[in-house]
């Protein structure tokens, strides 16, 4: 018997007018069939709004089909005399850790799905137990959620469903609002549970790194099912994924360029080792070669200009003199020059967030010197709403601050606020929402109806209205799929070209700072440990392991090659060099 | 700023207080909230501090943990206490100037008005850091089970109160971010009449109210993923049974009130006015 079995599965969302009327029907889900067998791993991979979260609520039967039919364990999750064996056989983690933890303590959170089970309590505490030691958190049992990480967050939520003893879990996004590090213990621990508690694993998601090791990939658009197979099917086809607004992994993007190159590598690599052994077949011998030694050399910025944003051992101690008293930043030296475009990076916790507040004066540094344009911002009388208008922050999730009417008046609020006409402010905002992309047709649409991307336009466009002089942007991409990323990054790159602002840009992505900016400020435990471009940057790749950090996946495969003998360059940071790199010495 | 409230947290230590039975600890507190109005004499108030502080001590929660939830209420206790201080008239007059005079019965009832609400408030705050909030609405549910017959939806109060507790602290962070977020669009929230400052609070309001909904739904639908059906045939990971410390605890209660009471009521012990 199949796990998860679908029969021309639809679903409509009813659209409605103000007085509640159906006005329209929009297909979410649109003739699906597929059947998912027991104990396997499953990856469902589609952009935003492909459907593949509507079809992950109906494993769980929060949403029933409007036609078709869906199985779950043999059951027909229209019955309504199956619903809560249906809900307790096919256990649902979502995407935002905080929304779906409903008790104080951990334990007692593990505990609410036998309790809601009717199973009596010795046996709760026996599962609790059990749960909580699968997923590596049983020493965190009496902590209250609020105080635990996203990954582990998430990892409490996996022990109360798999609480409840499923046979099946659905995973919605577990990992798209995580850190790097958050979403490795997240899908390990998936991993293990499929592996040893023989439990089928459904994970939806747009990071492809995740599903290299499933079994079977269904990648989905606009409600169909369009792509289905084996990963290694999957992501040998590297142009219809990008066209489904999906990306491929590192290596199979390597790969996939260097065949339009005309070089044979094998077609469907997805580890790094396969596609080491595939080049050093194709270069014929094995050279003895040395491992590059990362010199010493540094890059001085500025040349002698004047810097716009310049700090002197700045220092920021959170809660001083209480029990949580946290050194949240120490000794941070930095000169920041116009027209640059930095990236900074450092894991959760590293510092990179307050250090950015600093920068237009949200936080107060309890000591040390930063200078605007040569004058300090700490001294008496300096005009602080000044300082915000030419140092514009967009956070992480701005679009969770829009509030206004309209998307042309939301964002006019940064200008209003700067005392301008309201010509003036409407001259500014539509000014900023060209330089994001944003369609003119929607400007008098409400913020709360536009698309995850488009709010994050809006939301970006609010700061970019001031006409900041320097703009700071924390995790712009944080959530979106991976078009959408690239969307955004691309449309802040030639906004930096054409302005020539100066942009911060926070990232969890080794890739995305690779690509593009051209300085890289790494953090770690609130010092600034490395300053430099970032080919030089990343040559320290064992040094940024220590910290939890990383270089980009291309840069690794250099260094594999290297190692099994191919003269190549490691000083790659980007796809296409790496492609071009591989070309010119097998060419040699 | 707003993460300094500490009314409703919960410290967790091992002691004898925390192990306690939360009906046993609601109970006490209530009691020992209604004893310090049943008197207004040194002695009785001794016994209340001895009672209130031995408690402190057993609990391992820092003293200073318990004083700072009553900064919050500084402004209230001054008022109450300027109040009482002013305008309570009776006995000799202390001192008088201009239109303003304090009466020995003014001072009497100002000073023993701030000690009961200082008291008050660390009593109600013990209960709270030495309770989780699920205990503590586990208990609420008990005591108030009688009520189901009247057709009080218990088991659903109950349920919204531990949410609520749950959602404070995110819902206070939030509050944090969107507020920083709009002061770095130039928002300014700390000058202007008190029309414009409501008016202000619009771009961080309405955001909150966003987020908060779009929590409750996220919530909504991953309790009922874990089968959550109202409190029919539910069961407790954590049912609530009395054991012999709680009885105990309740015989220390009783004593104190006897002992509180007495002292306060019938021991002539003055010193000056008091």
């Amino acid at each position: 018997m199949s796990m998860v079995k679908t029969e021309k599965l639809v679903f409509e969302y009813e659209k409605r007018d103000d007085e509640g009327n159906v006005i329209g029907k929009q297909r979410a889900i649109d003739e699906v069939d597929l059947e998912i067998e027991k104990g396997q791993f499953i990856a469902i991979l589609g952009h935003n709004g492909s459907g593949k979260s509507t079809f992950a609520k109906h494993i769980n039967a929060i949403l029933v089909p409007s036609g078709g039919t869906m199985w779950v364990g043999g059951k027909d999750t229209r019955d309504d005399n199956e619903l809560w064996n249906i809900r307790q056989s096919a256990g649902m983690v979502f995407q935002n850790p905080d929304n779906q933890i409903i008790a104080t303590v951990v334990e007692e959170d593990v505990g609410f799905g036998p309790e809601n089970l009717g199973v009596p309590t010795e046996e709760i505490w026996r599962r609790v137990e059990d749960s909580l030691k699968k997923v590596g958190m049983l020493e965190y049992r009496h902590s209250s959620p609020n105080k635990l990480s996203g990954g582990q967050k998430q990892r409490v939520a996996i022990a109360g469903v798999v609480a409840m003893r499923p046979e099946c879990i659905v995973l919605d996004e577990p990992t798209a609002m995580l850190d790097p590090n958050g979403r490795k213990e997240v899908i390990r621990t998936v991993r293990d549970l499929q592996k040893r508690e023989k439990v089928t694993v459904i994970l939806i998601t747009h990071y492809m790194e995740e599903v290299i090791d499933a079994d079977y990939i269904y990648v989905m658009d606009k409600g169909k099912v369009v792509m289905k197979g084996k990963p290694r099917e999957i992501f040998s086809q590297v142009d219809t994924l990008r066209h489904y607004r999906l990306d491929v992994p590192q290596v199979t993007a390597v790969a996939d360029s260097l065949r339009k190159k005309g070089i044979p590598v094998k077609p469907d690599l997805l580890s790094r080792k396969e596609l080491c052994e595939s080049i050093s077949k194709l270069y014929g011998k094995k050279e003895d070669l040395l491992e590059e030694t990362a010199t010493e050399e540094h890059t001085v910025f500025g040349q002698g200009k004047d810097p716009i944003l310049s700090l002197k051992n700045l220092n920021y101690v959170y809660n001083p003199g209480t029990a949580y008293e946290k050194h949240a930043m120490k000794e941070v030296s930095l000169d920041l020059y116009e027209g640059e475009f930095i990236g900074i990076i450092g894991h959760t916790g590293s510092g990179k967030s307050t250090l950015i507040q600093h920068l237009n004066g949200l936080i107060r540094a309890t000591s040390g010197e930063l200078s605007f344009r040569g004058r300090n911002i700490y001294e008496e009388g300096y005009p602080m709403k000044e300082l915000r208008q030419q140092v514009g922050l967009v956070f992480q999730y701005p679009e969770h601050q829009l509030f206004e009417v309209d998307v042309l008046s939301d964002v006019c609020f940064g200008p209003k606020n700067q005392g301008l006409s309201q010509e003036e402010c409407e001259k500014r905002a539509k000014e900023a929402l060209q330089m994001v992309g944003f369609p003119e047709s929607s400007y008098k649409a409400s913020p709360f109806d536009l698309s995850g991307g488009q709010k994050r336009r809006v939301a970006i466009a609010g700061v970019l209205a001031m006409r900041p002089k320097v703009l700071v942007l924390d995790e712009p991409t944080a959530g979106l799929d991976p078009k959408g990323r690239d969307d955004i990054l691309d449309q802040i790159a030639m906004l930096q070209k054409t302005t020539g602002i100066t942009v911060i840009l926070v990232s969890h992505s080794m890739e995305d700072v690779a690509k593009y900016v051209d300085r890289i400020i790494v953090m770690n435990k609130g010092e600034k440990i490395f300053d430099d471009t970032p080919k030089h940057v990343f040559r320290h790749y064992k040094r940024l392991e220590e910290v939890g950090l990383a270089a980009p996946e291309v840069t690794y495969i250099m260094h594999e090659l290297r190692e099994a003998g191919v003269p190549v360059s490691t000083d790659i940071t980007l796809v296409g060099e790496a492609a071009e790199e591989i070309e010119r010495v097998l060419k040699k | 700023m707003i993460r300094d409230i500490t009314i409703g947290q919960y410290y967790p230590a091992e002691s004898a207080i925390h192990k306690l039975d939360p009906r046993v600890k609601i109970v006490s507190t209530l009691l020992y909230l209604i004893s310090l109005f049943l008197f207004r004499s040194i002695p009785g108030y001794l016994v209340a501090t001895i009672f209130l502080f031995g408690c402190i001590g057993i609990s391992k929660v820092p003293l200073k943990f318990i004083l700072k939830g009553l900064k919050p209420i500084f402004i209230l206790l001054l008022i109450t206490v300027l109040f009482n201080l002013f305008l309570t008239s009776g006995g000799n007059v202390l001192l008088h100037v201009w239109i303003f005079k304090i009466t020995e019965e003014g001072l009497r009832t100002a000073v023993y008005m701030a000690i009961r609400l200082i008291y008050l408030i660390m009593g109600a705050s013990l209960m709270t850091f030495t309770t989780t909030p699920t205990a503590l609405t586990d208990a609420i549910e008990r005591l108030l089970h009688p009520l189901n017959r009247l057709k009080v939806p218990v088991h659903e109060i109950a349920m919204m109160m531990s949410i609520a507790l749950r959602f404070i602290p995110i819902l206070l962070e939030e509050t944090d971010k969107i507020m920083k977020a709009q002061i770095a669009r130039g928002a300014d929230l700390e000058s202007g009449n008190i029309i414009q400052r409501a008016k202000a609070m619009i771009p961080i309001l309405v955001p909150l109210f966003v987020s908060a909904f779009r929590r409750a739904n996220d919530l909504a639908m991953a309790m009922e993923a874990r089968c959550y059906r109202g409190g029919e045939g539910r069961t407790k990971m954590k049912p609530l049974v009395y054991h012999g410390r709680d009885i105990r605890a309740y015989i220390i209660v009783l004593l104190y009130l006897v002992l509180a009471i007495g002292a306060g009521r019938f021991l002539p012990f003055h010193i000056w006015i008091f």
